[in-house]
């Protein structure tokens, strides 16, 4: 019997949240446990994914099924290597995020955790989807419920964060819906097989005019999900306010559908001005990995310093994706679950320290070394993981972007190297501020009740401290995944001859 | 000739025409505390007038010498109408009943302008579709000033009124015009003698004329002034019917007069239609973003929302070939349908809200709702978020129709625009949102209407939404034959 394992993997989040309705909202500790479990069943799901045949065919555990045959939209759903990786990741991250709020989230309990499991079914549908217009669906899906977990659950200035990071959002995917629609359009009336899906509509050779128009659209949408500079000031805004669980989706998942837009969608389906705005792409990409660094390094506030550093190491995966060859677009998507695991688990440490002191300003700290050795290790392991010290994550996806960017242009790959360097300073500087140095004043006030890590919280970060190490270690089945993947929108670029012949109509 | 066959197909219209005599004679003598009853007897009328509504799906007949026809495309707004006018049944009850309005009158107005509406959607004729507008409206009228001892139900309803009869007046002059032009008020023969020779100056006077009469009751800038007016003074449920309804009408009249009377000259209205979209979705949503009443923001949105129905028949003018053309149709059917469903649903939850006499509607009822009543507010959310455009609901596939057809009509800037304005408009839907969700209760909440028809209206309209939106198959069915009766 076929068992649709991408639908179990999307849709028992909301069986969770069908679940919780049941249950009465004061019995937190029966709702904790039931999206727990939800979120669970979907990671285990998850992994059966991991049995991904590579060499046999491109997409599997494929279900596909008429929805709404008027405008063919199928209910299509495949995975290939990169979108395995991407939904265990989002798997992972929501489980951490779930069980890490077992102590922080005490307000309006059953909503939160219903919140956050909707919150998955959109992103892991979203990396599932091969109906453009099901993709769509999901990909708005993810939008609500990020904005009710920064809005409700979140810090002082939470409204005017979470209002600014819908409308950033919202503008840029609608956009991207008429780029779709004029897509499946334009496929359809001149093949006249009117569809949405995937499969049928890339490699199809869309007119020049149309590809540079809908390439801005898409480009709109899915960078300002990274978020690329210009684009990005919806982020440190988001993250400060959000609470941990919320940043640790945010940052972990949420930026990396805008990642994976262009890798699975933008590049393939519009290969052609792909090709011509990749220069300027990779400009911007340049900008945002030396405007992160920068900007991190004078942040008072620890999470706004992870937030910009964000920034920075999106723009690495920008910058692998658009030089268009295997180790700079294997180092993009390596990049993307590094710094998955990576920020994800630097958020969760700025909350641990958070919800001790009620405070995050890099100034208020200082000495916690002594205080909290657990602690402090841990935070320096992803502190490394971050810079990118060889032997974790970090180093595997950052070097071949590298490598990668050498191959396109020795300049590129100059600047951006003398950025790792940056990186290290920002990084160790704010370490050495809140880990030696003596306890500010501000702290000294805390230090008698000051508890190192609970047994929940190391239970959240363990996963990551395994993931870190042991993607740091053996990269091998993650980069043997994504290989045909990549290859294959190096193969797509490759055969297209750019935006030749515009003729636009201004 | 044989009255039956001649009749039977109005059979829907005839069951609403009993049900109205119906109402008002009961309410005549009912006593004062059993008025309730009026309601079950209103919806239980309307639903057999849905029943009867399969019956006649297929007869694509012309009627009455010629001035009626029922085709599948009168049938669907018909269809509509009911839709409509049961969730208005239902929604008002309560909140008249807490300000000592009569129920019985606004049963008997509430289905005389319903059975304008059919008349409207079946008009083959100018002078049918006038007679059928002007049943339509007037009862609106009544309905604006339904509170006589409001003074701002008083200004809204006179404003209404006024301004009304006077785009009455001018679309009635635009049909005097039309028939000097043409020889006839025949819909068909106007479209026969257009398609032989093309348009001259003053066909497109006339065509002027038509544009504002039809526009303005479709509320379309810059003919919108009246909306605000009448929709914040008129008691909230009726405000919430005034707003979809005679739009509803508005649109069936436009559909009527320019697809099958002008439509053999599209080409010369198209960037008309187009400009007027772009600006009264611009407008309205503009305006929109500046209120901070709920209920005047629902108003000016309903503004914006005509904006995007009106792309809709752009897309069909744009189109060149006539299954793009019958997009655009069917973009607007749809449209029309969902947002009825959404809007009427909308204005019902500010209504419940005011269940002190002395709320208006103001951000300020709405402060803490989650908490208050989680299941209304969430309700209310899936509404705001169904007209901001969010899948998986019908405002989202509604939405996506008008920008299918667009684009597939070559007019994408049309799309893009739309794009834009969704956008805009999430800006103030959400901030109901937020208010609802993320901030605290007043010091003396809003108390809220628990009355049972509100709430089943509302459990229907809020699975309505979901389901369009997720399964809209069945309707697209229905649609694409209705819209094909034009073709």
């Amino acid at each position: 019997m076929h068992i649709p394992v991408l639908t179990l993997v999307v849709f028992s989040p909301l069986l969770g949240v069908l679940a919780l309705l049941l249950i009465p909202g004061h019995n937190h500790r029966a709702i904790r446990w039931v999206a727990l479990g939800a979120a669970l069943v979907s990671f285990g799901f998850s992994c059966v994914l991991l049995g991904y045949q590579v060499g046999g065919p491109e997409f599997q555990f494929r279900e596909d099924y008429s929805w709404i045959p008027a405008f063919g939209m199928r209910y299509t759903m495949g995975v290939d290597g990169l979108s395995v990786v991407l939904v265990v990741l989002t798997t992972v991250l929501s489980v951490v995020a779930i069980l890490y709020s077992w102590t922080p989230i005490q307000t309006r309990v059953k909503e939160y955790y219903a919140t956050m499991l909707l919150l998955m079914v959109g992103m892991l549908g979203v990396f599932v989807a091969l109906d453009l217009f099901l993709f769509y669906v999901f990909w708005e899906i993810s939008l609500i419920p990020m904005y009710l977990v920064i809005g409700i659950w979140g810090g002082a200035r939470r409204i005017y964060a979470t209002v600014k990071f819908v409308i950033y959002t919202l503008v840029g995917s609608l956009l991207m819906l008429v780029a779709i629609l004029a897509v499946a359009i334009a496929h359809g009336s001149a093949t006249g097989n009117f569809t949405f899906s995937y499969e049928a509509l890339r490699g199809f050779s869309f007119a020049i005019n149309l590809q540079a128009l809908a390439f801005i659209a898409f480009f709109l949408a899915f960078a300002i999900k990274v978020p690329m500079w210009p684009l990005h000031t919806w982020l440190p805004d988001a993250h400060v306010e959000a609470p941990t669980a919320g940043s640790i989706i945010l940052a972990g998942v949420l930026l990396k559908l805008g990642g994976y837009g262009f890798l699975r969608y933008a590049v393939p389906l519009l290969p052609d001005a792909a090709k011509s705005y990749a220069p300027i792409i990779i400009g911007l990409a340049i900008i945002a990995i030396l405007y992160g660094a920068l900007v991190s390094m004078v942040q008072p506030d620890l999470k706004k310093l992870i937030a910009y550093s964000s920034v920075s190491h999106m723009g690495f995966v920008m910058l692998g994706t658009f030089v268009f060859n295997a180790q700079g677009l294997q180092g993009a998507v390596f990049q993307m679950i590094s710094h998955g695991v990576t920020t994800g688990a630097l958020f969760l440490l700025v909350g641990v320290i958070y919800e001790r002191t009620h405070d995050r300003l890099i100034a208020h700290m200082g000495g916690l070394n002594g205080k909290l050795p657990q602690y402090a290790a841990i935070f320096g392991l992803f502190t490394f993981a971050s810079i990118g010290l060889p032997g974790l994550s970090g180093f595997i996806g950052e070097f071949l972007v590298l490598l990668g960017a050498f191959r396109f242009n020795g300049l590129v790959a100059g600047i951006t190297t003398v950025v790792v360097i940056l990186s290290a300073v920002y990084m160790l500087w704010m370490f050495q501020r809140v880990f030696f140095t003596v306890p500010s004043d501000w702290m000294r006030r805390f230090w008698p009740s000051l508890k190192d890590m609970t047994r929940l919280e190391w239970a959240a970060v363990a996963p990551l401290v395994v993931l870190v190490v042991a993607l740091g270690v053996f990269p091998g089945p993650v980069l043997h995944l994504t290989e045909a993947p990549v290859q294959r929108i190096i193969e797509t670029v490759n055969g297209a001859g750019g935006l030749t012949g515009l003729s636009l109509p201004w | 000739m044989n009255y039956f066959t001649e009749l039977s197909p109005l059979l829907p219209e005839l069951i609403l025409s009993a049900l109205v005599l119906v109402v008002i004679t009961v309410d005549l003598f009912l006593p004062r505390d059993q008025k309730w009853i009026l309601t079950p007897l209103t919806v239980f009328g309307l639903i057999l007038a849905g029943i009867s509504l399969p019956i006649v799906w297929g007869t694509n007949a012309n009627l009455l010498g010629g001035f009626y026809r029922v085709d599948d495309l009168s049938v669907f707004l018909k269809g509509a109408t009911v839709v409509i006018g049961i969730l208005s049944a239902l929604f008002a009850p309560s909140y008249l009943r807490t300000r000592r309005l009569p129920l019985g009158e606004f049963n008997a107005v509430l289905l005389f302008s319903l059975l304008g509406m059919c008349i409207l959607a079946s008009a083959s004729d100018l002078i049918t579709l006038f007679l059928g507008l002007e049943l339509m409206v007037m009862p609106s009228y009544v309905m604006a000033g339904f509170h006589k001892t409001d003074r701002y139900s008083n200004e809204g309803g006179l404003k209404y009124f006024l301004l009304g009869s006077f785009a009455s007046a001018i679309l009635l002059f635009g049909i005097s015009w039309t028939f000097g032009l043409t020889g006839s008020t025949h819909l068909n023969a106007i479209a026969k003698a257009l398609s032989q020779g093309g348009p001259t100056p003053g066909l497109l006077v006339a065509i002027g004329f038509l544009t504002v009469g039809a526009t303005f009751k479709a509320a379309a800038v810059p003919f919108h002034y009246w909306t605000p007016d009448a929709y914040q003074g008129a008691p909230t449920p009726l405000t919430g019917f005034l707003s979809v309804g005679p739009k509803l009408g508005a649109f069936a009249v436009l559909i009527r007069i320019f697809v099958d009377g002008l439509g053999p000259i599209k080409a010369d209205w198209l960037m008309v239609m187009a400009a007027l979209a772009v600006l009264t979705m611009t407008g309205g949503n503009i305006v929109a973003l500046t209120q901070s009443n709920v209920k005047r923001m629902l108003a000016y949105s309903s503004i914006a929302h005509t904006g995007y129905i009106l792309a809709g028949l752009a897309a069909f003018a744009g189109a060149s070939t006539s299954a793009t053309a019958q997009r655009g149709i069917e973009a607007v059917l749809f449209y029309v349908l969902g947002y009825g469903v959404m809007n009427v649903a909308a204005f019902a939850v500010v209504g419940m809200l005011q269940r002190d006499t002395r709320r208006f509607g103001g951000m300020g009822s709405f402060a803490g709702l989650a908490s208050r009543d989680p299941w209304r507010a969430a309700a209310m959310a899936i509404l705001l978020l169904s007209l901001t455009g969010i899948p998986p609901t019908v405002g989202f596939f509604a939405k996506l129709y008008v920008l299918v057809a667009t684009v597939n009509a070559g007019l994408g800037w049309l799309a893009v625009i739309i794009a834009l304005n969704a956008a805009l408009a999430a800006f103030y839907y959400l901030r109901v949102i937020v208010t609802m969700y993320m901030r605290d209760p007043e010091s003396e909440p809003a108390p809220i209407d628990h009355a049972a028809a509100g709430n089943l209206g509302l459990i229907i309209s809020v699975l309505g939404v979901l389901l369009l939106g997720l399964f809209p198959d069945r309707i697209l069915e229905l649609l694409r034959v209705s819209a094909g009766s034009l073709f």
